[in-house]
């Protein structure tokens, strides 16, 4: 079979077949099940909505529901290596050629790949690890008007609450600061945000 | 916190038997700042030779504790009233002595207590670093900016004592995490800008 861009793990046998498989639907059929696939794989939450679609496209083409979803297993290794390892749509295509898909499928394929594959690299991303993520800041300030030490005060104070994500649980972290305080951070805060947009 | 009282102010012409105007000074600011429950000490440190008794010497600490509380408190700046809260025999150059050292450290004094009124953890210290994140298991080559927060916070002075602690915490922020923190604290400029400006 030759190198595969998309992976360097010898593929599961069943793939010939089911690439052989998928050369018996009319381009109309391939386009239709691409459709579904390309669904998925930008919204990967939708898991329900993919079953019902690949159920409904197995019942309107009178194929079995079981070899269909053997197909998309197959198919789907290969955006899913593509993705991993930054792959080219020429690749791509490739990749389906040396697994036996037609070249009018796997160019059909790949082309939906290109269009795809912004939204499908930004999904990565986003999925990228973080350490202690920072998913909100509250915020409220106020003037304490006097305490037990010293009857009127008249200074500004300023409340942050921080909500970190630490694993699969957040947590609440609560800090106050005075007014020369705020500022500082402000302009710390000023200075990252250059830093990464020189960097973006 | 109790009002001072003059009689009790009377305990403090034990001062007289100090040994120098800095030892004076040295003993007002230690009675200051020290909370009540640590004049005990201060009482035994600082008085052999200044009271006859135990006693003698913790009402004399005492009295100095809440004579200078007190004018912090009420945020006194003249010495008349600082002068009136003495009983009416009291030593003459001790009243003025003790009054030109509370007026000198009265500010300094309302700034320690400001800085040790009780409020949240406060935060003392930022550092940050901005990395750039070349790979991961989900995408073999990237180029993501990602910014590295660490926060010291420093626990309530109050609670702790002499030793707070002080704990780091490190955060990370995406680019876009930035920009809505920046946001938001950009709100906050403007509002506090708006009340400084009433």
């Amino acid at each position: 079979m030759g190198l595969l861009n998309f992976t360097r793990d010898p593929v599961p046998e069943a793939v010939s077949g089911d690439m052989h498989n998928l050369n018996q639907l009319s381009a109309q059929q391939f386009s239709a099940l691409t459709e579904v696939l390309f669904h998925f794989l930008t919204e990967p939450k939708e898991v329900e909505r993919f079953l019902t679609q690949l159920s409904d496209f197995a019942t309107m083409n009178k194929i079995s529901l079981g070899p269909l979803k053997n197909i998309v297993k197959s198919i789907l290794l290969v955006p899913n290596g593509a993705l991993k390892r930054n792959l080219s749509s020429e690749q791509v295509r490739a990749d389906f050629i040396a697994l036996g898909l037609s070249e009018e499928k796997a160019s059909y394929f790949a082309e939906q790949w290109k269009v795809n594959s912004p939204t499908l690299t930004r999904l990565a991303l986003g999925q990228t690890l973080m350490i202690n993520q920072l998913i909100d800041m509250e915020w409220k300030f106020g003037v304490t008007a006097g305490s037990s030490e010293l009857e009127k005060v008249g200074s500004i104070f300023l409340q942050l609450k921080l909500v970190i994500k630490k694993g699969s649980q957040t947590e609440n972290v609560y800090m106050e600061l005075t007014l020369p305080q705020f500022y500082s951070f402000l302009h710390e805060m000023e200075r990252v945000k250059t830093s990464l947009e020189s960097f973006s | 916190m109790a009002a001072v009282r003059s009689a009790e102010l009377s305990a403090l012409e034990g001062l007289l038997k100090a040994p120098s105007r800095d030892a004076v000074r040295q003993l007002c600011r230690e009675c200051f700042s020290s909370p009540p429950a640590g004049l005990g000490p201060l009482a035994q440190r600082a008085c052999p030779g200044l009271a006859d008794s135990p006693e003698e010497a913790q009402q004399l600490v005492s009295a100095l504790h809440s004579l200078t509380r007190h004018v912090v408190y009420h945020g006194l700046t003249r010495a008349e009233d600082i002068i009136s809260l003495f009983p009416e025999n009291f030593h003459q150059n001790l009243k003025n002595l003790l009054t030109k050292i509370i007026l000198e450290n009265v500010s300094a004094w309302r700034n320690e207590a400001q800085a040790s009124q009780i409020s949240l953890p406060r935060l003392v210290d930022v550092d940050w670093r901005v990395d750039i994140k070349t790979s991961s298991d989900s995408i073999s080559r990237m180029a993501v900016p990602t910014c590295l927060l660490q926060l010291k916070i420093q626990e309530d002075a109050a609670l702790c004592g002499n030793s707070p602690v002080v704990s780091a915490l490190a955060v990370e922020l995406s680019k876009e995490t930035l920009d809505t923190m920046l946001e938001g604290l950009g709100r906050i400029r403007d509002q506090l800008s708006a009340v400084a400006n009433k």
